[in-house]
Protein backbone atom coordinates (compact mmCIF):
# COMPACT_ATOMS: atom_id res chain seq x y z
CA UNK A 1 0.00 0.00 0.00
CA UNK A 2 1.23 3.45 -0.54
CA UNK A 3 1.37 5.76 2.10
CA UNK A 4 2.20 8.96 0.65
CA UNK A 5 -0.52 10.45 -1.94
CA UNK A 6 0.40 10.88 -5.30
CA UNK A 7 -1.46 13.60 -7.46
CA UNK A 8 -1.54 13.90 -11.33
CA UNK A 9 -0.57 17.51 -12.79
CA UNK A 10 -4.11 17.65 -13.62
CA UNK A 11 -5.23 17.16 -10.03
CA UNK A 12 -2.99 19.36 -7.96
CA UNK A 13 -3.78 21.88 -10.70
CA UNK A 14 -7.94 21.28 -10.28
CA UNK A 15 -6.36 21.47 -6.49
CA UNK A 16 -4.73 24.67 -6.44
CA UNK A 17 -7.50 25.99 -8.81
CA UNK A 18 -4.81 26.88 -11.19
CA UNK A 19 -4.10 25.09 -14.78
CA UNK A 20 -1.59 22.56 -15.80
CA UNK A 21 -0.35 25.11 -17.87
CA UNK A 22 0.74 27.24 -15.29
CA UNK A 23 1.94 24.49 -13.05
CA UNK A 24 4.25 23.71 -15.58
CA UNK A 25 5.41 26.95 -15.97
CA UNK A 26 6.24 26.92 -11.88
CA UNK A 27 7.89 24.03 -11.88
CA UNK A 28 10.46 25.29 -14.64
CA UNK A 29 10.87 28.46 -12.63
CA UNK A 30 11.43 26.37 -9.47
CA UNK A 31 9.13 28.19 -7.88
CA UNK A 32 6.65 25.14 -6.98
CA UNK A 33 8.77 21.80 -8.37
CA UNK A 34 6.65 18.72 -9.61
CA UNK A 35 7.88 15.15 -9.17
CA UNK A 36 8.91 12.88 -12.15
CA UNK A 37 7.57 9.40 -12.99
CA UNK A 38 9.94 7.26 -14.73
CA UNK A 39 8.19 7.99 -17.91
CA UNK A 40 8.97 12.01 -17.38
CA UNK A 41 5.52 12.43 -16.38
CA UNK A 42 4.69 15.08 -13.18
CA UNK A 43 3.20 14.20 -10.10
CA UNK A 44 3.14 16.02 -6.60
CA UNK A 45 2.70 14.26 -3.59
CA UNK A 46 0.15 15.77 -0.89
CA UNK A 47 2.41 16.75 1.50
CA UNK A 48 4.13 18.87 -1.15
CA UNK A 49 0.60 20.81 -1.75
CA UNK A 50 0.44 20.92 1.88
CA UNK A 51 3.15 22.88 2.33
CA UNK A 52 3.01 24.97 -0.94
CA UNK A 53 -0.58 26.26 0.45
CA UNK A 54 0.88 26.90 4.36
CA UNK A 55 2.69 30.15 2.18
CA UNK A 56 -0.42 32.88 2.68
CA UNK A 57 0.29 34.31 -0.63
CA UNK A 58 -0.38 30.89 -2.38
CA UNK A 59 -3.17 30.54 -0.27
CA UNK A 60 -4.65 34.00 -1.48
CA UNK A 61 -4.06 33.03 -5.22
CA UNK A 62 -5.57 29.55 -5.06
CA UNK A 63 -8.30 31.02 -3.18
CA UNK A 64 -8.60 34.05 -6.00
CA UNK A 65 -7.78 31.84 -9.16
CA UNK A 66 -10.10 28.87 -7.93
CA UNK A 67 -13.82 27.77 -8.15
CA UNK A 68 -15.62 29.84 -5.60
CA UNK A 69 -15.75 28.68 -2.35
CA UNK A 70 -15.60 30.50 0.63
CA UNK A 71 -12.04 30.88 2.40
CA UNK A 72 -10.87 29.45 5.58
CA UNK A 73 -12.68 31.24 8.28
CA UNK A 74 -9.63 31.90 10.21
CA UNK A 75 -8.75 34.09 7.10
CA UNK A 76 -12.27 35.29 6.07
CA UNK A 77 -13.83 38.77 6.25
CA UNK A 78 -17.35 38.62 5.03
CA UNK A 79 -17.82 41.72 5.71
CA UNK A 80 -15.97 45.12 7.08
CA UNK A 81 -16.61 44.75 10.45
CA UNK A 82 -15.05 41.59 10.53
CA UNK A 83 -12.17 43.19 8.63
CA UNK A 84 -11.78 45.51 10.87
CA UNK A 85 -11.53 43.48 13.83
CA UNK A 86 -8.69 41.19 12.06
CA UNK A 87 -6.92 44.90 11.05
CA UNK A 88 -6.96 45.66 14.62
CA UNK A 89 -5.54 42.24 15.62
CA UNK A 90 -2.38 43.08 13.24
CA UNK A 91 -2.32 47.19 14.46
CA UNK A 92 -1.70 45.05 17.71
CA UNK A 93 1.00 42.31 16.54
CA UNK A 94 2.69 44.75 14.64
CA UNK A 95 3.09 47.21 17.67
CA UNK A 96 5.16 44.72 19.47
CA UNK A 97 7.42 44.47 16.56
CA UNK A 98 10.32 46.97 17.84
CA UNK A 99 11.99 47.78 14.77
CA UNK A 100 8.53 48.91 13.39
CA UNK A 101 8.00 51.52 15.77
CA UNK A 102 8.14 54.24 13.66
CA UNK A 103 6.10 53.40 11.24
CA UNK A 104 4.13 50.29 11.78
CA UNK A 105 0.87 52.84 11.61
CA UNK A 106 1.75 53.12 8.06
CA UNK A 107 1.72 49.09 6.98
CA UNK A 108 -1.84 49.50 9.07
CA UNK A 109 -3.58 51.95 7.33
CA UNK A 110 -2.04 50.32 3.80
CA UNK A 111 -3.49 47.01 4.38
CA UNK A 112 -6.48 49.23 5.95
CA UNK A 113 -6.74 51.16 2.62
CA UNK A 114 -6.51 48.11 0.19
CA UNK A 115 -9.14 46.07 2.26
CA UNK A 116 -11.48 48.93 2.34
CA UNK A 117 -11.26 49.66 -1.24
CA UNK A 118 -12.36 46.12 -2.11
CA UNK A 119 -15.75 46.43 0.11
CA UNK A 120 -16.37 50.00 -1.38
CA UNK A 121 -16.48 49.16 -4.82
CA UNK A 122 -18.19 46.06 -4.49
CA UNK A 123 -21.01 46.72 -1.95
CA UNK A 124 -23.65 45.02 -3.86
CA UNK A 125 -22.04 43.47 -6.65
CA UNK A 126 -19.78 40.77 -5.36
CA UNK A 127 -19.74 38.10 -8.52
CA UNK A 128 -19.61 35.37 -6.10
CA UNK A 129 -18.21 35.11 -2.70
CA UNK A 130 -18.66 37.94 -0.71
CA UNK A 131 -16.03 39.67 1.39
CA UNK A 132 -12.42 39.10 1.13
CA UNK A 133 -9.59 36.83 2.26
CA UNK A 134 -7.09 38.27 5.39
CA UNK A 135 -3.99 36.89 6.31
CA UNK A 136 -0.49 37.83 8.04
CA UNK A 137 2.39 36.32 9.10
CA UNK A 138 4.79 38.37 11.13
CA UNK A 139 7.65 35.98 11.26
CA UNK A 140 7.79 36.14 7.29
CA UNK A 141 6.53 39.70 7.63
CA UNK A 142 3.96 39.21 4.85
CA UNK A 143 0.31 40.42 4.48
CA UNK A 144 -2.19 39.58 2.08
CA UNK A 145 -5.45 40.40 1.00
CA UNK A 146 -7.39 39.01 -2.05
CA UNK A 147 -11.46 39.48 -3.19
CA UNK A 148 -13.64 37.72 -5.82
CA UNK A 149 -14.80 41.53 -6.74
CA UNK A 150 -15.16 43.01 -9.77
CA UNK A 151 -11.38 44.02 -10.32
CA UNK A 152 -9.66 47.58 -10.90
CA UNK A 153 -10.51 47.99 -14.42
CA UNK A 154 -14.61 46.89 -14.18
CA UNK A 155 -14.64 49.31 -11.33
CA UNK A 156 -12.69 52.32 -12.78
CA UNK A 157 -14.63 51.48 -16.45
CA UNK A 158 -17.41 53.07 -14.56
CA UNK A 159 -15.96 56.57 -14.28
CA UNK A 160 -13.35 56.33 -17.07
CA UNK A 161 -14.38 54.67 -19.80
CA UNK A 162 -11.08 55.20 -22.06
CA UNK A 163 -9.70 53.09 -19.46
CA UNK A 164 -8.60 50.38 -22.38
CA UNK A 165 -6.96 47.49 -20.39
CA UNK A 166 -5.74 46.15 -16.81
CA UNK A 167 -2.36 47.83 -17.14
CA UNK A 168 -3.74 51.40 -17.92
CA UNK A 169 -6.36 50.65 -15.00
CA UNK A 170 -3.84 49.68 -12.75
CA UNK A 171 -2.05 52.89 -13.51
CA UNK A 172 -4.80 54.70 -13.05
CA UNK A 173 -5.56 53.56 -10.00
CA UNK A 174 -2.35 53.98 -8.18
CA UNK A 175 -1.54 57.87 -9.82
CA UNK A 176 -4.55 59.44 -10.80
CA UNK A 177 -7.37 60.92 -8.72
CA UNK A 178 -10.26 58.82 -10.20
CA UNK A 179 -12.72 57.43 -8.03
CA UNK A 180 -14.62 53.80 -9.18
CA UNK A 181 -17.56 55.37 -6.99
CA UNK A 182 -18.88 58.30 -9.13
CA UNK A 183 -20.67 60.45 -8.64
CA UNK A 184 -18.25 60.83 -5.39
CA UNK A 185 -15.44 62.22 -6.21
CA UNK A 186 -13.28 60.93 -4.20
CA UNK A 187 -9.53 57.91 -4.42
CA UNK A 188 -6.97 58.73 -2.59
CA UNK A 189 -6.78 55.74 -1.24
CA UNK A 190 -4.41 53.35 -3.68
CA UNK A 191 -2.63 56.94 -4.21
CA UNK A 192 -1.83 57.08 -0.68
CA UNK A 193 -0.36 53.32 -0.72
CA UNK A 194 2.11 54.33 -3.36
CA UNK A 195 3.27 57.30 -1.73
CA UNK A 196 3.86 55.71 1.62
CA UNK A 197 5.53 52.43 0.09
CA UNK A 198 7.39 54.54 -1.81
CA UNK A 199 8.66 56.42 1.50
CA UNK A 200 9.68 53.24 3.42
CA UNK A 201 10.97 49.62 3.44
CA UNK A 202 7.59 48.21 2.02
CA UNK A 203 7.27 45.84 -0.89
CA UNK A 204 3.82 45.76 -2.61
CA UNK A 205 2.71 42.94 -5.41
CA UNK A 206 -0.98 44.11 -6.67
CA UNK A 207 -2.62 41.72 -8.75
CA UNK A 208 -6.34 42.59 -10.84
CA UNK A 209 -7.20 41.42 -14.48
CA UNK A 210 -4.49 40.59 -16.09
CA UNK A 211 -2.09 43.15 -14.73
CA UNK A 212 0.48 43.25 -11.43
CA UNK A 213 1.43 46.75 -10.21
CA UNK A 214 4.98 46.28 -8.22
CA UNK A 215 7.00 48.26 -6.05
CA UNK A 216 10.06 46.44 -5.06
CA UNK A 217 12.07 47.77 -2.05
CA UNK A 218 15.11 48.04 -4.45
CA UNK A 219 13.57 49.85 -7.37
CA UNK A 220 11.21 52.13 -5.83
CA UNK A 221 8.94 52.85 -8.19
CA UNK A 222 5.72 51.75 -9.63
CA UNK A 223 6.14 48.94 -12.41
CA UNK A 224 2.68 47.67 -13.99
CA UNK A 225 3.23 44.66 -16.21
CA UNK A 226 0.83 42.03 -18.14
CA UNK A 227 0.85 38.86 -16.08
CA UNK A 228 -0.44 35.37 -18.12
CA UNK A 229 -2.96 34.93 -15.14
CA UNK A 230 -6.25 36.67 -14.92
CA UNK A 231 -6.82 37.79 -11.84
CA UNK A 232 -11.17 38.17 -11.55
CA UNK A 233 -11.04 40.16 -8.31
CA UNK A 234 -7.58 41.37 -6.54
CA UNK A 235 -4.80 40.41 -4.77
CA UNK A 236 -2.35 41.66 -3.06
CA UNK A 237 0.83 40.64 -0.86
CA UNK A 238 2.63 43.45 1.60
CA UNK A 239 5.95 42.83 2.77
CA UNK A 240 7.72 44.88 5.05
CA UNK B 1 -14.96 73.45 20.35
CA UNK B 2 -12.63 69.97 20.57
CA UNK B 3 -13.34 66.97 19.02
CA UNK B 4 -11.01 64.55 20.41
CA UNK B 5 -10.67 61.56 17.70
CA UNK B 6 -9.80 58.67 19.87
CA UNK B 7 -13.55 58.51 21.46
CA UNK B 8 -14.03 57.24 17.90
CA UNK B 9 -10.95 54.85 18.35
CA UNK B 10 -7.43 54.31 17.35
CA UNK B 11 -7.91 52.76 14.17
CA UNK B 12 -9.81 55.29 11.79
CA UNK B 13 -9.34 53.51 8.36
CA UNK B 14 -12.82 53.01 6.63
CA UNK B 15 -15.55 55.51 4.95
CA UNK B 16 -18.54 54.36 6.81
CA UNK B 17 -16.83 54.69 10.34
CA UNK B 18 -15.64 58.35 8.80
CA UNK B 19 -19.46 58.54 7.96
CA UNK B 20 -20.98 57.28 11.12
CA UNK B 21 -18.08 59.88 13.18
CA UNK B 22 -19.43 63.19 11.08
CA UNK B 23 -22.71 61.83 11.99
CA UNK B 24 -22.40 61.50 15.43
CA UNK B 25 -21.09 65.24 16.02
CA UNK B 26 -23.39 66.87 13.68
CA UNK B 27 -25.53 68.04 16.81
CA UNK B 28 -22.59 69.59 18.27
CA UNK B 29 -21.91 71.01 14.80
CA UNK B 30 -25.28 72.36 14.48
CA UNK B 31 -25.42 74.89 17.82
CA UNK B 32 -21.80 75.92 17.28
CA UNK B 33 -21.70 80.15 16.72
CA UNK B 34 -20.03 81.73 13.83
CA UNK B 35 -16.83 82.81 15.01
CA UNK B 36 -16.06 79.48 17.15
CA UNK B 37 -12.68 77.34 16.36
CA UNK B 38 -13.16 73.41 16.33
CA UNK B 39 -9.86 72.05 16.92
CA UNK B 40 -9.60 68.48 16.09
CA UNK B 41 -7.38 66.58 18.49
CA UNK B 42 -5.23 63.28 16.75
CA UNK B 43 -4.32 62.14 20.70
CA UNK B 44 -4.16 58.70 20.79
CA UNK B 45 -4.87 57.42 17.23
CA UNK B 46 -2.79 55.26 15.87
CA UNK B 47 -4.01 54.10 12.28
CA UNK B 48 -5.91 56.89 10.36
CA UNK B 49 -5.96 56.54 6.65
CA UNK B 50 -7.53 58.77 3.41
CA UNK B 51 -10.94 56.86 3.54
CA UNK B 52 -11.73 58.25 7.11
CA UNK B 53 -10.00 61.26 6.41
CA UNK B 54 -12.67 62.21 3.57
CA UNK B 55 -15.40 61.33 4.88
CA UNK B 56 -14.87 63.47 8.23
CA UNK B 57 -11.52 65.77 7.86
CA UNK B 58 -12.21 66.93 4.23
CA UNK B 59 -16.17 67.54 4.96
CA UNK B 60 -15.63 69.37 7.78
CA UNK B 61 -12.89 71.37 6.15
CA UNK B 62 -15.25 71.79 3.31
CA UNK B 63 -17.81 73.57 5.60
CA UNK B 64 -15.94 75.38 7.89
CA UNK B 65 -12.44 76.05 6.06
CA UNK B 66 -10.20 77.83 8.25
CA UNK B 67 -12.03 77.43 11.56
CA UNK B 68 -10.92 74.44 11.80
CA UNK B 69 -7.38 73.36 13.54
CA UNK B 70 -5.93 70.30 13.76
CA UNK B 71 -3.60 68.86 16.99
CA UNK B 72 -1.32 66.55 18.15
CA UNK B 73 -0.43 65.44 14.48
CA UNK B 74 2.54 63.79 14.90
CA UNK B 75 1.55 59.62 14.41
CA UNK B 76 3.33 58.72 11.03
CA UNK B 77 -0.10 57.73 9.55
CA UNK B 78 -2.02 60.60 10.42
CA UNK B 79 1.04 62.93 9.00
CA UNK B 80 0.50 60.78 5.70
CA UNK B 81 -2.98 61.00 5.17
CA UNK B 82 -3.05 64.85 6.09
CA UNK B 83 -0.26 65.74 3.69
CA UNK B 84 -2.23 63.50 0.59
CA UNK B 85 -5.47 65.37 1.37
CA UNK B 86 -3.41 68.49 0.97
CA UNK B 87 -2.15 67.40 -2.43
CA UNK B 88 -4.68 66.14 -3.92
CA UNK B 89 -7.85 68.11 -2.44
Amino acid sequence: MELVKKLSIAKTAAYLGVTSTTLRRWDKAGKFLARRTSGNQRYYYQQDIDLYLQDIFAQAKAWVLGAPKEPESAFYCPTSSEFKGRLSKLQNALAKTPDLKEYYSIIVAVVGEIGNNSFDHNLGNWPDITGILFNYDVNKRQITLADRGQGVLRTLKRVKPSIENDEVALITAFTEKISGRAPESRGNGLKFVLQVILERDIQLEFYSGGATALVTKKSKKLSVQKVDVYYSGCLALIRY
Amino acid sequence: MRIELKKFGNMLTSRQDGKEALAAIEPQLKTISEHTIIEIDFEGVITFTPSWADEFITKLSDRFGEKIVLTHTENPSVKATLRILKELG
